[in-house]
């Protein structure tokens, strides 16, 4: 099971899709993946960087959606103060 | 009753709504930030953030550098060898909870720490000396310098 969290100005906005279950062909699981990965290109689009954030691993940049993370975390645009 | 003592009656709730709802959506807004935030950060960063008000990220890059992030948002100090060496100051462009500030520093000082110094601005307090472009500067007493 993995955790889109896009952070807004509601703190955090969550999806979820389990990979596995897609994987098996469930039709339910294999929307939820496509609409997160949807999502997570159009936030990318909008100038958010993604970060996969694991438990004992160091943070990672992603540059595409990787289905397999356990949580993805979307930083929107930032800029200089 | 009278009309206008309705209308005033009628505008005087309706501000009362908006305000609770104002502060409804603030107060789940922190929350949720505040979720991520433990999310992110390990137990002890978590307690040393709201013990002291701020978190210490050391830097991937430089063994001797570490990032002063404020619980609040504001300026984070850059920090090497034991020396303030800038003050940076980085937003999101859209507008999000407090909690949220130090999760986007943290991510983004861990992962992508030169993007990070490049959208910052830097602010070179007085009287230290640092690296623009590569070149040691050293900087007027008196004197704040501003990178873009």
């Amino acid at each position: 099971m993995g955790m889109l969290r896009i952070i807004s100005c509601r703190g955090d906005d969550r999806r979820l899709w389990n990979e596995q279950d897609a994987l098996a062909g469930d039709a339910e699981a294999i929307a939820a993946l496509r609409e997160v990965e949807r999502i997570f290109a159009q936030e990318r689009a909008r100038g958010a960087t993604a970060f996969r954030v694991e438990a004992g691993k160091p943070v990672e940049r992603l540059g595409q959606f990787d289905p397999q993370a356990s949580q993805i975390v979307m930083v929107p645009r930032v800029v200089g103060g | 009753m009278k009309v206008d003592t309705l209308v005033y009656v009628v505008l005087g709730i309706m501000v009362c709504v908006s305000l609770v709802l104002f502060w409804w959506f603030n107060s789940s807004a922190e929350r949720r930030a505040r979720q991520l935030l433990r999310a992110v950060l390990t137990e002890e960063q978590y307690r040393h953030l709201f013990r002291w008000g701020y978190l210490d990220i050391p830097s991937p890059s430089y063994p001797q550098r570490f990032y002063r992030v404020p619980r609040a948002p504001g300026i984070v100090h850059l920090i090497e060898n034991g020396r303030l060496q800038a003050n940076l100051c980085l937003q999101p462009y859209d507008e999000v909870p407090e909690a949220d500030f130090v999760v986007i520093h943290k991510l983004m000082i861990e992962a992508d720490e030169q993007t990070y110094l490049l959208k910052a601005n830097r602010i070179v307090p007085i009287g230290t000396t640092a690296f623009n472009d590569g070149d040691l500067v050293e900087l007027g007493r008196f004197f704040m310098m501003y990178h873009h």
